[in-house]
């Protein structure tokens, strides 16, 4: 029999409930302003329901009726310069953090409510209906409401899918020194998530002022929180983390109150995270003004017992019991609630015929579809561009590339405090797993963060930072492949975060990644990431062949305001080119491609190691190919000036890229070529691509996966021939 | 009931055609017969003649534009009766149709209703092909599986007389021949019809068709002899030709060395079970080449006089498609200009053709002596894909013989 010892967690895990004398204590003015509060996120909600019962919510109405206490009681405890951000259910969380914001001296229950109220509500409702005026234009709807004045970091429609986001911006606080504190709000469906866990681990570890607040109303949808986890008190995950841990009753604002403060005085000393369970109930089904027992996975019983603690009528009744407020202004309170919401969802509708729609005038443009999903690069104004050929600064023609990496890097966080490089292992060996972060941990040891390997945590950290503001993330994946991990962050958050929340919200983001093809890691480890990114909404992308030209982009990607990947190659790194010697500040337009080699019969677009390799086949042939280096890869970025001019004087393309065919990137492209060069095409768009599988370890069959110099060969000696021209056999 | 007027191929293989010229118009009474329009093919001008009587109800096609076979060129109303309104959906793509209440109103061509062996092009082949007036019919180019690609239409357009066309104004691009430097005053002349036809097949033949040829004199002194002889007493017209003799001596070639009257249909080779022989007809237009049916089975009389007939109607420009389509051999003769020899272009899809030069008196061995004597010099032209050298040599062996001792033609 071997002994046992006990072991406890780090941290504690506690419940917290306010207690009679704290009842006595509660300052009026806070009880008073609490019950507005209440009152008027419960009115709207039921607002809410009342238009999608009769159609004029397009999408889900994710009621949060039932559940005002957790929002309120935290809010109430936040400053405002504090940020919150919540889930699919957030429209209690978004008000109450809002209307804390623009009520800061607090709600009389017993005045009329000023314009700044009624107008938050307006435009709250506005953006649910998806009009016009709503707070993101229309476009985020009930699931992605903002308002980053107020401290609205934005809500999210992934479970668990802001919370990355959050502990992002609880950095920028932490780094910037202010005390500010984020809550990030989440159900219990949630907490089973990685992106969640993830975070909270990341967060423990960096001590970061986050609150990790559990809204755990039993349900998520209708599978019970008892089916999903052996654990359903949720507040338990903190331990596993080191994160202290609160559990209270989320029907009582006040309880939740005192436990936010509690949370808060952690978090502002500088002690890390904290985690908050909110024990609550929602009164209706997840979405949709039915109760959730008209769908059989509870009964009436159990929604009666909740109701019977509703947060309202438990406030009301102890401020009536210490006579803070009588019971006729309760219900005048709640009266002048639900008129100023009848009074607000009239605004927005009108009834022809009998049929209530809304006012046709107050939905968006459709010419409104696209625009922001990028910036329009005005923060590039300024830049000094400059090429290699025309450079009158000094050049080190036998530079090596993986120096120039991490030199320019090195100079911009030298003339940048916001510039902050995180990733697996970049602040170690000397430089990351290949040496482009050299440096940069010696001498910016607090802005170069080795993270642990959580790909989608750190992802979605950096993408907090970047909307933030104060900071502007560099993130490295080790592997392109490893976008697949976090790619809720990369594609769902990153690249729609500014078109989804309105087009004007800059993301001004750095993702870098090498292409490893031809290493011998495998299936896993070896695409070429362009085509995905290209073919997702809001990238940008870059991928530089030359040292200088890395000098150039990079400078370029760190200073624009959308979310830039930087595409890099292990072959280049070893390569040797030209690179500035001192002048590490020059930017290369994002959207110039660059002609390597003019050529009059058949045009080859290509980008990253292929074009060196290109170069060499077509030198071999001697064929009168022109070859262009794309460079900026996106769809907004493509250079089709230089591409059509050059394709309306060979008219033959050849794309030529190294990997996998599937995910290619010049899919895309030729799909775009034909749409815009169809008449001066003398042959099919022809194409070079690896393999349809991912590379494999087994170093013939990785060579025989990846397009190499062979390929190019055939290809060019085809577009040759079937222009009529056939190259002389060999 | 309103009977709608197609485009019928008016010759073997004809895929579109201009209407030169409308001889009726919209509100006209026609009869059965009565020819309503000029319509222009690669060689001839043909009258459309209405198959029964009725009223022009309107002209779907405006004259000097190309219909395709099948496309509807105008619409003919029974008596009293009047204009269907058009159909909604029709000519989707044609610009601005003409209002339904103006009969007169020309609507803009069709497009064609179906378009059996499109040749294949890529899109910038079409588009200057299109700029310089170029039809792609019948070419096959050089891209995969005979796609038309640039380099095909700029040898195209290289080959072809550098006059611009009548038409508008093609926009400069690359492929457009440039004007050569240093060029003194010109006139455009527009390119016809049959100029671009014979322009368009013979670049075909000279690029697509492996050439070899054969030389040989033949000495005509009893050919000679002989025509005298049979023309005494023959006035003008009637009288046999000297290329009345090549066409037989070349008929009877062809009937003893049938192998060589093939046609290469690249899969397969056409034995040709009748001999009809080609003859190259200068005219104001250009080329044409009226077909000898059966020369072999014909006497030289009446070998001469169909000649001379078929002539006449190729200079006047009346000659029936099947009169000029088809052939399995052709004979070119330049001798009434002088010419020693020449060698020809071989006439897809036939293959070999016949040069003749002037026969004119030359030295020549005869027995041990050297002897001036008239002699004409042939050039057979052969292409190698259906006619191996040694095939051609006993051809032209033959010819020459048949010359050589003409009274075997009158046999």
């Amino acid at each position: 029999m071997p002994d046992f010892t006990d072991l406890t967690p780090l941290a504690p895990w506690r419940e917290i409930r306010a207690t009679e004398a704290d009842r006595t204590a509660l300052d009026p003015e806070t009880g008073r302003t609490m019950l507005s509060q209440l009152c008027l996120i419960r009115a709207f909600e039921e607002k809410v329901l009342d238009l999608a019962g009769r159609g004029l919510v397009h999408g889900p109405a994710h009621s949060a009726i039932g559940q005002e206490g957790g929002a309120v009681g935290s809010a109430l405890a936040m400053r405002p310069t504090d940020q919150v951000n919540g889930s699919h259910r957030a429209h209690h969380q978004f008000l109450a953090k809002a209307l804390a914001y623009v009520a800061e001296a607090g709600i009389d229950p017993e005045a009329e409510f000023d314009g700044e109220i009624r107008d938050l509500s307006k435009k709250t409702l506005a953006e649910i209906m998806g009009l016009s005026q709503g707070f993101c234009r229309g476009r985020g709807g009930s699931m992605h409401l903002r308002w980053a004045e107020a401290g609205n970091l934005g809500t999210n429609a992934i479970v668990g899918g802001g919370v990355p986001m959050a502990a992002g911006a609880a950095w920028a606080h932490q780094q910037a020194g202010t005390g500010d504190v984020v809550y990030t709000y989440f159900g219990d469906g949630a907490v089973n998530i990685g992106s969640v866990l993830e975070t909270m681990n990341l967060a423990a570890a960096w001590k970061l002022p986050i609150c990790f607040f559990i809204e755990n109303n039993r349900y998520a949808v209708s599978t019970h929180v008892s089916e999903a986890t052996a654990e359903p008190r949720l507040s338990a995950r903190g331990l596993a983390f080191g994160i202290p841990a609160f559990k209270v009753d989320g029907m009582d604002a006040l309880s939740v109150l005192i436990a936010s403060h509690e949370a808060n005085r952690i978090m502002r000393a500088g002690e890390g995270p904290v985690v908050i369970e909110a024990d609550l109930y929602r009164y209706f089904h997840q979405n949709g003004p039915l109760p959730g027992s008209a769908f059989g996975y509870r009964d009436k019983a159990e929604e009666a017992e909740w109701r019977a603690r509703d947060p309202i009528e438990g406030l009301a009744g102890l401020l009536q019991t210490r006579q803070i407020i009588g019971e006729d202004a309760v219900a005048g309170l709640r009266a002048r609630c639900a008129a100023m919401m009848e009074e607000i969802a009239g605004e927005l509708t009108e009834t022809v015929e009998g049929k209530t729609r809304v006012i046709p005038s107050l939905w968006p443009e459709e010419s409104f579809r696209d625009a922001g999903l990028r910036g329009d690069l005005s923060e590039m104004d300024g830049a000094r561009y400059e090429e290699e050929d025309s450079f009158s600064g000094a050049l080190d023609a036998n530079a090596k590339f993986i120096d120039a990496v991490a030199n320019v890097m090195h100079r911009r966080m030298d003339t940048d405090e916001r510039i902050v490089v995180l990733g697996e292992d970049v602040h170690r060996l000397k430089g990351g797993t290949n040496g482009a972060t050299r440096g940069l941990s010696q001498d910016f040891p607090d802005r170069c963060l080795g993270t642990p390997i959580a790909e989608n945590a750190f992802t979605g950290l950096a993408a907090g930072m970047a909307a933030d503001g104060r900071v502007r993330p560099v993130i490295e994946f080790m592997y392109p492949d490893f976008m697949w991990v976090a790619a809720d962050q990369v594609f769902n958050q990153i690249g729609k975060a500014r078109h989804m929340f309105g087009g004007d919200s800059p993301m001004p983001l750095v993702l870098r990644t090498k292409v490893a093809m031809g290493t011998g890691y495998g299936s896993q480890h070896s695409m070429d990431p362009a085509g995905i990114f290209a073919t997702a909404p809001g990238w940008r992308i870059v991928a530089p062949s030359t040292p200088f030209d890395y000098v150039g982009l990079m400078n370029s990607a760190l200073r624009c305001d959308d979310p830039v990947l930087v595409i890099e190659h292990v072959d280049l790194y070893a390569s040797k080119g030209a690179a500035p010697v001192d002048d590490l500040d020059y930017c290369i337009p994002l959207g110039k491609a660059k002609v390597v080699r003019p050529g009059n019969r058949l045009t080859i677009l290509t980008y990253l190691a292929m074009v060196e390799k290109t170069r060499a086949v077509v030198e071999d042939l001697g064929v009168d190919a022109e070859i262009i280096d794309l460079r900026s890869l996106d769809r907004a970025s493509l250079d089709w000036e230089t591409i059509e001019a050059s394709i309306r004087k060979t008219n033959n393309v050849l794309i030529v890229e190294q990997g996998a065919r599937g995910t290619s990137y010049g899919g895309m492209l030729a799909d775009e070529l034909q749409r815009r060069v169809f008449d001066w095409l003398d042959q099919p768009v022809q194409r070079v691509t690896g393999g349809e599988a991912s590379p494999s370890i087994s170093k013939v069959l990785e060579a025989a996966a990846c397009a190499r110099p062979a390929d190019i060969v055939q290809a060019i000696r085809a577009a040759m021939a079937d222009q009529g021209r056939p190259l002389a056999a060999e | 009931m309103a009977t709608e007027l197609t485009l019928p191929a008016l010759s073997a293989g004809m895929e579109d055609a201009v209407i030169a010229a409308w001889l009726v118009g919209p509100g006209d009474r026609v009869e059965k017969g009565q020819p309503l329009a000029e319509v222009e093919t690669d060689k001839a001008t043909m009258e459309l003649e209405a198959e029964a009587p009725g009223r022009v109800g309107r002209l779907a096609v405006k004259a000097g534009t190309r219909a395709d076979v099948g496309q509807v060129i105008a619409v003919l109303l029974a008596e009293g009766e009047t204009l269907p309104a058009p159909a909604p959906e029709a000519a989707a793509s044609a610009p601005a149709p003409a209002p339904a209440s103006a009969p007169a109103a020309m609507a803009p061509a069709m497009g064609p209703a179906a378009e059996p062996d499109r040749p294949r092009a890529s899109p910038l082949a079409r588009r200057l092909a299109t700029q310089a007036g170029l039809t792609l019919d019948g070419l096959s180019g050089s891209g995969p599986k005979g796609r038309i690609v640039r380099v095909d239409i700029e040898r195209l357009i290289a080959s072809a007389p550098k006059e611009t066309t009548a038409e508008p104004a093609p926009e400069p691009t690359t492929a457009t021949a440039p004007i050569p430097p240093g060029l003194g005053p010109y006139e455009a002349r527009p390119v016809s019809q049959m100029r671009r036809t014979i322009a368009r097949r013979l670049v075909e033949a000279k690029q697509t068709i492996p050439h070899f040829y054969l030389e040989a004199e033949a000495d005509l002194e009893a050919l000679l002899t002989l025509r005298t002889q049979v023309n005494d007493g023959r006035e003008g017209a009637a009288r046999i030709s000297v290329n009345d003799f090549i066409v037989k001596a070349a008929a009877r070639a062809l009937a003893r060395l049938p192998e060589a009257n093939v046609i290469w249909r690249g899969d397969e080779l056409w034995q040709l079970s009748t001999i009809d022989i080609a003859v190259a007809v200068a005219t104001d237009g250009g080329l044409m080449t009226p077909i000898l049916r059966g020369a072999d089975r014909m006497s030289l009389g009446t070998l001469s006089a169909e000649m001379k007939d078929l002539a006449a109607r190729a200079r006047a420009g009346s000659l029936k498609p099947e009169e000029y389509q088809g052939g399995g051999f052709s004979v070119s003769n330049l001798g009434m200009y002088g010419v020693r020899s020449f060698s020809a272009i071989v006439n897809p899809p036939q293959s070999c053709i016949l040069a003749a030069g002037a026969a004119e008196r030359r030295p020549m061995g005869r027995g041990d002596q050297i002897v001036l004597a008239p002699v004409m010099s042939l050039t057979l032209s052969v292409d190698h894909r259906s006619v191996d050298g040694a095939l051609g040599a006993q051809l032209l062996a033959e010819i020459r013989k048949g010359l050589e001792d003409p009274m075997s033609l009158l046999l």
